[in-house]
């Protein structure tokens, strides 16, 4: 059988009339089908798998497909990150045209002047989807102290309060204005890519579909592979790279600080997504209508409408990382990615100071209803009776997977970070997804099984713990009574507050952060 | 046979066997002792460190910082990332910053780095290596030049010679052509892999240099006096070359004062960024490196910001233990003390016999394998043996020997003492 990775998404369209016209057709995946394991119309010896793109060169890397489809910029960042990978581009296609800029505020621009004098500053903070391109931008400025802040979305909506400059992927410079940036760089330009798994490409014989869409008319100019960082800084500039400067540490008040943190203003940061819904339905009945925020739009600063309060959008598995930093007094996020990011970093300061008791869901280790056992221990003695000596676990949440795994003695394990569209991840590609679901149903649909309960799940506001006084300590604690008053407790469910609550540690197997079973390694 | 096991050591760690430590132990050895003679202090450095110690300009190059092991600690909350000591200069260099009053310094460590390396190649490797903080040019080059040397004639590796360069030479040749710092390194490299393109690049942008490049790049000089044919090649067209000339200059004449062979070869060091001085590698007669230093005076800082002046040099220590002789087993005429009967009378009077034998200075075991020939003696004590209670065999001779008393045994053993 062979294996063909592509994207739900943006690139899904193009990426179905490609195969279209390779006489490759998916009339499911085409339609838009919510399955994510595929067959071609037309021949059943290839089965397409559908991953957020972002998944895609670690899958084709992993050798898990031998074929693949995602934007280029994809890949370099792996690449970034594991510069030996085993995945090989192959042609580039002519759609999901993009560029990787770097991007800053322009008050920044004109407090520290252009970027390319920044080396030697301290305290440079990158944000990016892309942080392994954003490490090497910073390596190769020679930056003297910086921090990359990964986050999963909205890296145009940090810089400059809570980034100095960002990475991003965009498909021209509007884009980055329209985001009140501008960009400073060009890491690299792209497009979407057929790539390859270096393995497969040298045992297999892939050609069937290789080779339909290798005949494709490409696009303008020659195949050869995007190389980074393709563009410099604008025509005439010096070169990013300074002269040599000393060990940072040791040249102490040479570089200068980069960034504003210091706000006398409340700063709240609210989610976007599916959590969205929830989050706005608990402000509303709690009065708190923000301007800009509705129930599904949202943009990026809505307007606070109370003095000494500003309220920023962001992902919500970036929220605790910001709160940490002080970015943000206050966030409102789900308690598994406050969990992730506290197994992640033990002593981080963010707590726990309000369950909004909404957007309830388990976070659940599922295994494939194959699998003849009902209990962990069962499904291990059968993987390992199988044959199987390293455990795959999949998860969104990559650190309470391995804190899970450890914690429930899974011996050998390997823990497979994804993106989303997770639930086809197993049997194929892992035998545990450790997910959250509301009802069960994307299971059930997946034939998968629940096998442990891990914790349940609903939206919390969180804060940095210590102590904040004066006027702003008075308008946090002002905002957490109206949403106190408004929050679902056992037996006070509201329209979306999903099964009734069982209790609060009902079926949670970990400790928490600071429970006994968080050793270190 | 073939193991059918799966392996379970991660790619490119090693063990180090009894055979390899006594081998380790024997470098460390003469390592402490040589440096120790010329009054340097040894210490050691943690295993983790910040990132940014290495990612400024003039500490790692960015193709080394590809390959460092960094990753956000358990308290790394705040993105800054930490790294597994990928070198141990810029970590002593902190240490020196933050523990020293400023002042010179003459430090050595012994320990290991972590680079990664594709498949099974070593990604931890262990180094000797010492550092001069402060003022100490020249003696400071030429100390630690040296020291390097006679580590390895005490360990019996004699066919070294040692390979000296200045980046100072080119840098000032590319720096007159007009290359940016940044052009300066790409160009360093490439000529460093043999791209003649770069020479002619160069010589297209400096026509009136006096002589062809060629004599920088592609001779290898054995004397002084290549230096004196560089200087009349270039020092007109690039006076800026003349003081690291000099310098060059200086360290070759006081090794050939001290009859030590040596190589002058322009390109040398990776390091282009890192070094501002004499630069220099021992290397056996195949051309492989056991080590290496240089001068660097731009890495390091005082608080106040003022630069310290610093060399150093380190050893290879998986290359120098590879050229070593198989190491003899460290013991020798191992006393194999065995009770009689295991009952406690003759358990306890065979640990007794086992202590003193270790503290008149023998290797005494009660649990061995009796294999030779670590082991040539086995005492047998019974408790309740009374004019036999002692009774030694030589697995050497094949000799016994009875006796009432230990005197007789430690007389009998004093022959062969371990």
């Amino acid at each position: 059988m062979l294996k063909l990775a592509v994207p739900t998404g943006d690139l899904r369209a193009a990426v179905a009339r490609v195969l279209t016209a390779a006489g490759l057709r998916c009339d499911e995946y085409a339609a838009g089908s919510r399955a994510l394991r595929l067959r071609l119309s037309e021949r059943a010896d290839v089965a397409l798998r559908v991953f957020r793109e972002k998944d895609i060169p670690i899958q084709v890397a992993l050798g898990n497909y031998d074929l693949g489809i995602c934007s280029a910029a994809w890949v370099a960042e792996l690449q970034a990150r594991y510069p030996q990978d085993d995945v090989m581009l192959l042609r580039p296609l002519d759609f999901g045209h993009h560029h990787l800029v770097v991007a800053a505020a322009p008050e920044t621009l004109r407090r520290r002047g252009p970027v390319r004098g920044w080396a030697g500053a301290r305290g440079v903070r990158i944000v990016s989807e892309f942080p392994g391109l954003a490490e090497r931008f910073a390596r190769r400025m020679r930056l003297a102290r910086y921090v990359v802040l990964p986050v999963w979305g909205a890296a145009e909506a940090y810089p400059p309060e809570d980034a100095d400059l960002a990475v991003l992927a965009v498909q021209d410079e509007a884009e980055v204005v329209a985001a009140g940036l501008e960009p400073v760089y060009t890491i690299m330009d792209g497009s979407a890519w057929l790539i390859g798994s270096r393995r497969s490409l040298a045992a297999r014989d892939l050609s069937p579909v290789l080779g339909p869409l290798l005949r494709l008319p490409g696009p303008e100019g020659s195949h050869r592979a995007p190389a980074f960082p393709r563009a410099a800084w604008a025509p005439g500039e010096p070169s990013p790279r300074p002269a040599t400067t000393p060990l940072p540490h040791v040249a102490a008040g040479a570089g200068e600080e980069v960034g504003v943190r210091a706000s006398a203003l409340v700063r709240l940061a609210l989610p976007d997504g599916h959590a969205q819904r929830h989050t706005y339905a608990a402000l509303r009945d709690a009065g708190l209508v923000f301007e800009g925020y509705g129930e599904t739009t949202c943009v990026r600063r809505p307007v606070s409408g109370i003095e000494g309060l500003e309220v920023k959008v962001i992902r919500p598995q970036d929220m605790p990382q910001q709160v940490a930093l002080g970015h943000f007094d206050l966030a409102i996020t789900g308690r598994d990615w406050l969990l992730d990011h506290r197994y992640q970093f033990p002593s981080s300061p963010v707590v726990e100071v309000l369950d909004l008791g909404r957007s309830r869901y388990t976070i659940a280790a599922a295994v494939s209803e194959d699998v003849p056992a009902d209990t962990l221990a069962g499904a291990l003695a059968y993987w390992r009776a199988q044959g199987r000596t390293v455990i795959r676990v999949a998860s969104e949440y990559p650190n309470i997977a391995d804190h899970f795994a450890r914690w429930r003695h899974l011996g050998r394990y390997r823990i497979v970070p994804v993106n989303g569209a997770s639930e086809a991840f197993v049997p194929e590609d892992s035998e545990i997804l450790i997910e959250g679901s509301e009802t069960g149903a994307s299971f059930r649909a997946n034939r998968l099984k629940v096998i442990e309960r891990v914790f349940e799940s609903t939206n919390c506001v969180i804060a940095r713990a210590g102590v904040t006084t004066g006027p702003r300590q008075a308008l946090i604690e002002r905002l957490l009574e109206q949403l106190r008053s408004v929050a679902l407790t056992p037996g006070k469910a509201g329209a979306d507050s999903g099964p009734p609550r069982q209790g609060r540690g009902t079926g949670r197997v970990l400790p928490g952060p600071a429970g006994p079973g968080l050793s270190r390694r | 046979m073939q193991s059918a096991i799966e392996p379970l050591r991660s790619p490119g760690m090693r063990d180090l066997p009894p055979e390899h430590m006594r081998r380790f132990r024997r470098i460390e050895q003469a390592f402490r002792e040589e440096l120790l003679a010329w009054g340097y202090e040894e210490i050691r450095t943690p295993t983790i460190e910040y990132l940014h110690l290495f990612t400024s300009a003039g500490t790692l190059s960015p193709h080394l910082l590809e390959r460092v092991y960094s990753f956000l600690d358990w308290d790394g909350w705040s993105g800054e990332r930490v790294v597994l000591r990928p070198d141990s200069t810029i970590p002593a260099a902190r240490f020196y910053r933050e523990r020293m009053d400023g002042g010179l310094a003459k430090l050595f460590y012994v320990q290991n780095i972590f680079r990664f390396a594709q498949g099974d190649q070593p990604r931890e490797l262990w180094q000797c290596g010492a550092e001069i903080y402060g003022p100490s040019w020249p003696a400071g080059d030429v100390e630690l030049l040296s020291a390097g040397r006679r580590v390895l004639q005490r360990l019996g590796i004699a066919d070294v010679r040692v390979r000296l360069s200045h980046t100072g030479v080119l840098r000032a040749l590319l720096a007159r052509a007009g290359f940016s710092p940044e052009e300066q390194v790409e160009r360093y490299d490439r000529l460093l892999d043999g791209d003649l393109s770069a020479v002619h690049e160069i010589e297209e942008r400096l026509p009136e240099l006096g002589a062809s490049l060629h004599l920088l790049v592609d001779l290898t000089g054995t004397d002084v006096g290549y230096l004196d044919n560089i200087r009349a090649g270039f020092a007109v067209a690039v006076p800026e070359m003349g003081p690291a000339l000099d310098e060059l200059t200086l360290v070759a004449r006081a090794l050939a004062v001290l009859e030590c062979p040596f190589e002058i070869v322009m390109l040398l060091a990776r390091d282009f960024e890192y070094y501002t001085g004499p630069v220099f590698r021992f290397v056996t007669p195949d051309g492989t490196a056991l080590g290496g230093g240089g001068r660097y005076d731009a890495l390091v800082r005082r608080p106040t910001g003022e630069a310290v002046p610093a060399c150093g040099f380190a050893l290879f220590m998986e290359r120098v233990g590879a050229l070593l002789p198989e190491p003899e087993p460290e013991r020798g005429g191992v006393v194999y003390v065995e009770p009689a009967a295991v009952t406690p009378e003759s358990m306890g009077l065979a640990l007794a016999m086992a202590e003193q034998l270790q503290e008149a200075g023998f290797c005494a075991e009660l649990v061995g394998s009796r294999r030779r020939p670590a082991c040539r003696w086995v005492l047998t004590v019974d408790a309740a043996g009374g004019p036999h209670r002692y009774r030694l065999h030589d697995l050497d001779s094949g000799e016994q020997l009875t006796a009432a008393s230990m005197d007789v045994i430690f007389a009998t053993l004093g022959r062969g003492r371990c």
